[in-house]
Parts: structure tokens; sequence; C-alpha cells
């Protein structure tokens, strides 16, 4: 499947959202990963402040029963202000723990616990020390032989050592998560390591993918470019030969329609050679023996051989004409470009010179518009062409009013367009490609011509890389459009043995 | 040397026998009364001018047209300026064409004159009674 542009960015787009997405996963799974391990490092404060608070109630009661101890042996009192201190205390540090506990997640079963059994070793210690105090020390003494007060310490001590071990095992259970955790966001990043892997490794396979294709691609269009500059070199080719041959065509054609021509023209001449001696044979015969002179044989010698003489004669001074039109245009077409930097303006005011004692006799004016385009072109070819299109607008002008005939140009991309306007007598739009065609005129054929003028110029604009067109309405006048290239193809000139038939 | 021997053969090489005849008849009307050999194709003209058994040493003239049905008559001139007897020999080219490039070849390979038929008569026999007169000049008269 050929991979078009749009496909490759919309497959390009694909694997750059794959990608961003995974990256976004991993993202979120560390900021995760890191706000657990800030709630785990949280817990494991949490947990060390309630083992610190456990243990400071402990050491509270233990130095409130050896400050006890301590004063039952010696009956100092000084010995009695751990107990005091302790005393004093508790009722701060166990509602603390019993909160620490609370905000750790704990039960609130064992600080209940703690708190009751603390204050039943204080109050068993109030009382020993109060007996002691009154006096009674063996009955208070007696009180600590009981072996409650150890009892009741070692009960303490259990509770303790259960908030602690509960605490630890919090903290192994938050711990054991966190690296589970851990481990599935290693997993997780591994992951989407491994698909931003693949994605661009995808995209580089595409993109490389895409490139072979454009080359392929580049590859044919080159392809395709020379065998098209082949095919138009071909048809160029195929064109000139067909023109050289239709060139050779109406050059033999024209030739050799003269070698007749001369003969009809040259015998015609001796038939009118033989008719003076016919004709002073009649005379002499119309004198001496006019009964031998029928009115048949005088009106042929005196009126149809000359007759027909003279029609002969017409029509093959015509039919020389027209050949040596063809002629004209066949080798005009062989005739080597010269191509040159032609102003036209100059080129028009010569013409217009030229023509200045026909303008005079019809009472027209020409006017060049200053500013013409500079060409480099045939200067021949450019003077026949606006010669001959002078020529026609001074020929056709309208006798009803003066004739006015204006050149104007301009330069429109690589071609200067002149425009050779006239308000003569116009040409009739069906007409307009028509005169264009050897041997075609319009219009009253009152005026001299062959037929070939207009012809020619087209001829000749089209070889100077160009051409000619005609708007005209009739009785308003007409405008002639000559194109031609600012830069006009040389031609070589034909190879000598071209002459050779 | 007499003035038969010296007389002037004109070697007419015109594959239209209507031209053939216009020229001869116009060549008598301009008082040109030479012997005329009429070849109607390059062959036979070559095979006379320059082909084996042709005389030596005699006065020529030729009057060659152009296009020729087997050759173009510039294959004859041009054989008879390579001929060392026969290049002396006035060649005038008689032909239709008036395009330039074949009269100035034409002269290139030596030709005298070179002359195009004219389609007007008038001009046409005018040309041919210049000829006439040009050779004339070059010729001795006939004998009695």
């Amino acid at each position: 499947m050929p991979m078009t542009k749009t496909m490759l960015g919309r497959l390009s787009v694909l694997l750059l959202a794959i990608g961003f997405a995974a990256l976004l996963c991993t993202g979120a799974g560390l900021v995760w990963l890191v706000e657990t391990t800030r709630n785990f490092a949280y817990g494991v404060e949490q947990t060390q402040d309630v083992r610190l608070a456990a243990s400071h109630v402990l050491s509270r009661l233990q130095d409130a029963e050896t400050s006890q101890r301590g004063y039952l042996l010696t009956r100092e009192a000084s010995y009695l202000e751990p107990y005091y201190a302790a005393e004093e205390a508790l009722p701060r540090d166990l509602p603390d723990l019993a909160r620490l506990i609370a905000q750790d997640g704990g039960l609130p079963a064992p600080p209940q616990q703690l708190r009751d059994l603390a204050r039943a070793k204080m109050e068993e210690l109030a009382r020993t020390i109060a007996l002691a105090s009154s006096g009674q020390w063996e009955a208070a003494l007696a009180m600590v032989q009981t072996d409650s007060g150890k009892a009741s310490m070692d009960a303490i001590r259990a509770v303790v050592a259960g908030i602690e071990e509960r605490g630890s095992r919090r903290l192994a259970a938050r711990s054991a998560g966190l690296d589970t955790n851990g481990r599935r966001l290693l997993i997780g990043a591994g992951a989407a390591f491994v698909l931003m892997l693949g994605v661009t490794l995808g995209a580089a396979a595409l993109a490389l993918r895409y490139t072979r294709e454009l080359e392929v691609a580049q590859a044919a269009v080159v392809a395709a470019n020379g065998s098209l500059e082949r095919r138009v070199a071909e048809r160029t080719e195929a064109l000139e030969r067909a023109s050289d041959e239709v060139q050779r065509f109406a050059y033999i054609v024209s030739h050799d329609l003269r070698a007749p021509l001369v003969n009809v023209m040259g015998f015609t001449a001796e038939l009118e050679a033989a008719l003076p001696p016919l004709t002073a044979l009649l005379d002499r015969a119309a004198a001496e023996a006019p009964a031998l002179v029928t009115p048949e044989a005088k009106a042929a010698v005196a009126e149809d051989i000359p007759e027909a003489v003279g029609f002969i004669r017409s029509s093959t001074q015509r039919m020389d004409r027209l050949i040596n039109a063809i002629l004209r245009l066949s080798r005009e077409g062989r005739r080597a470009l010269q191509p040159e930097m032609v102003s036209l303006t100059a080129l028009m005011e010569g013409l217009g010179a030229s023509l200045q004692h026909q303008l005079d006799a019809a009472g027209a004016t020409l006017q060049v518009a200053p500013g013409l385009p500079v060409v480099q072109t045939d200067r021949v070819a450019a003077e026949q062409v606006f010669g001959n299109l002078l020529d026609n607008a001074v020929k056709y002008l309208d006798p009803s009013r003066p004739g006015r005939i204006t050149v104007r140009g301009r330069v429109a991309g690589t071609q200067a367009v002149i425009e050779v306007e006239d308000n003569g007598r116009g040409i009739d739009p069906r007409d307009h490609g028509r005169i264009f065609e050897l041997f075609r005129r319009s219009g009253r054929q009152d005026r001299p011509g062959e037929g070939i003028g207009l012809a020619h110029v087209r001829a000749l604009a089209r070889r100077l890389g160009g051409d000619v067109e005609c708007r005209s309405a009739p009785g308003l006048g007409s405008t002639f459009r000559v194109t031609l290239a600012l830069v006009a193809p040389a031609t070589p000139p034909p190879a000598p043995e071209e002459l050779d038939r | 040397m007499n003035a038969a021997a010296q007389a002037v053969t004109i070697v007419m090489v015109e594959d239209d026998a209507g031209h053939a005849r216009l020229i001869e008849k116009n060549l008598k009307r301009a008082g040109v009364f030479n012997e005329v050999r009429h070849f109607l194709d390059g062959t036979s003209a070559l095979e006379f001018l320059v082909g084996a058994g042709r005389k030596e040493h005699r006065p020529l003239l030729v009057l060659l047209d152009l296009n020729l049905p087997d050759m173009s008559g510039f294959d004859i001139l041009a054989k008879l300026k390579a001929d060392p007897q026969l290049r002396a020999v006035p060649v005038i080219v008689l032909t239709t064409t008036d395009d330039e490039r074949e009269i100035r070849r034409g002269y290139e390979l030596g030709c005298s004159v070179y002359i195009t038929k004219p389609v007007n008569y008038d001009t046409f026999a005018q040309a041919v009674r210049q000829l006439g007169l040009f050779l004339a000049v070059i010729q001795v008269p006939p004998g009695p």
C-alpha cells in the first residue's frame, strides 16, 4: 500500500499520542509513588511517636513505682519526687498517647486499657504512700509484698508491648505496600519505556518507509519527465519533418508547375506570332478573291483566336502569380531567421515613411504610439509582417471618412503584443479566420491582390514565435493583433543538399 | 582550321520538349543558326559530352536545364568542370528556378550564365534572344 502524506501525518500523530500517553502514565505513577512514600514516611513518624509516647508512659509508671519503693525503703520523702512528677504528667501523657494511636490508625482499646491499668497502678501507689505517710509502714510494705504491684506493672508492660508490636506491624505492612508499589511502578515504567521505544522505532520505520516511497516516486517522476521530454522532442522532430515536407512539397509543386506554364505561354505567343501572316493572307484573299473569305474564317482570325489567346494569357499570368506566391511563402519558410535587436518603433516609422505616398493619396494618417517594445527578432520578417498589415490598412480604408491608422504595443510576459488598428471598411466576422488562409480574400473584390498577404503575415508571425488575430466590425474598422516572442527562436539555414532533388 | 570545323555546337540538355522547341525557335529568330544537339536526359547528354568515343577539341556550348528526370543539372555541370578538356566550355544554366541559393550554387560550380526561364513568354523570348546575341559574338557564322 503506498503511503500518502496524510497517512504519514496521521500515523505519526497516533504514535506520538501513544508515546505521550505512556509518558503521562509513567509520570502519574511516579507522582503517586512519591505521594505514597511521603505518606509512608509520615506513618513511620507517627508510629515512632506512638512508640515513644508509650515507652514514655511506661517509664513514668516505672519511675513512679521505683520512687514508691525507694520511699518505703528509705522513708525519705525526697524519693517521692519522680512519683509526683509521674502523677502530674500521666493525666497529660495518657490522652496524648490515645490521640497518637488514633491518628496512627490503631485500635482504641489498648490505650483505654493502658489508661485503666495506669490509673489502677497510680491508685495502688497512692494508697501505699498514704499508708506510709501516716506512719503505717508495715501495712504499706505488706501491700507491696502482695506482688499485686508487680502484676499490675507486668500487665502495663504487656499492653505497651502490644501497642509497640501493632505499630511495628503497621510499619511493616506499609513498607511492604511501598515495596510492591515501587516494583509495580518499575514494571510500569519499564513497559512505558518499551512502548516508547517501540513508538520511536515505529515512527523511524514509518519515516524511513515514507522516505523510500518518496524516493521511488521521485525516481518515477524523473523517469516520467525524461520520457516526456523525449516524447516532446520526438513530436517536435516529427512536426519539423512534416513542416519541412510541406515546404518541400510547396517548393517542388510550384517549381514543377512553372515548366508546363512556360510551354503554354510560349506556344500561345507562337500562336500570336502566327496571327499576322494569317491576317495578311486573309486580307489579300478578301481583296483578290472575296469569295474565298467566309465570315467564319474572318471571325476566327479577327476575333476568336485573339480572344482565346487573351484569356489564355491572363489566366496563365494569374497562375504564375499564384505559383510565385506559393514559392515565395515556401522560400520564406525555408529562410533562416537571424534574430537581432529590433526597435519596433523605429521599424514602424520606417514603414510609415515608405507608405507616406499612399497615405497622402488616401488622405489618411498613421499614428505610431511611443514606446513600442524592443524585441530580438528577424528584422526582415518583422518588416514583412507589419508592412503587409499597414499596406492592407491603407488599401482597405473607407472613403467616406478620413483614414486613421494607429499602431500601439506593449510587453505581456514573454511576448510583445502589437496592434494595428484602422477605421477602414472592416471585415465580416465570418471571414476573420478565413482571411489568413492562402488565396482567400474578404469583402468587395475591388482592390488588386491575390489573397497572399495575411497568409504570409500569419506564417511569419508563427515562425517568430507568435501569432496574429483579427478583430473587426464591418463599417467600423479592423484591429490586427500581432504577438511576437520577445526573443525569437533562431533557425539554422537548411542544409545545401536539401536543394538537390 | 576551317570555319565549319570551328562552328560551335550547342548542346541543349532539356527534358521538356516544348521548352527545347521554344528555345530553338527563338535562337533562330535571334539569328543563331548553329547546330543544336538536343538531349532529353542527363545520361545521354553525359554520354555525348564525356563518354567514350567523344570527339576531341570540339568547340561546344552547353545549355543546361537543372531539373532533369535522371539527375540534377548540377551533376552535369560538376562533371564538365572536372573534365580538363571541357572545363573551358561555357555553360548556360537555363531553368525555371530562381532560388538565389540555387543560382549561387550554379555560379559556384562554374556556370557562365544563369538564366531563369520566365513564364511570361515575351520575357522568355527576350532572354533567349539576348542569349543568341551573346552566342553570336562568340561563334563563327555558319558557312554558305
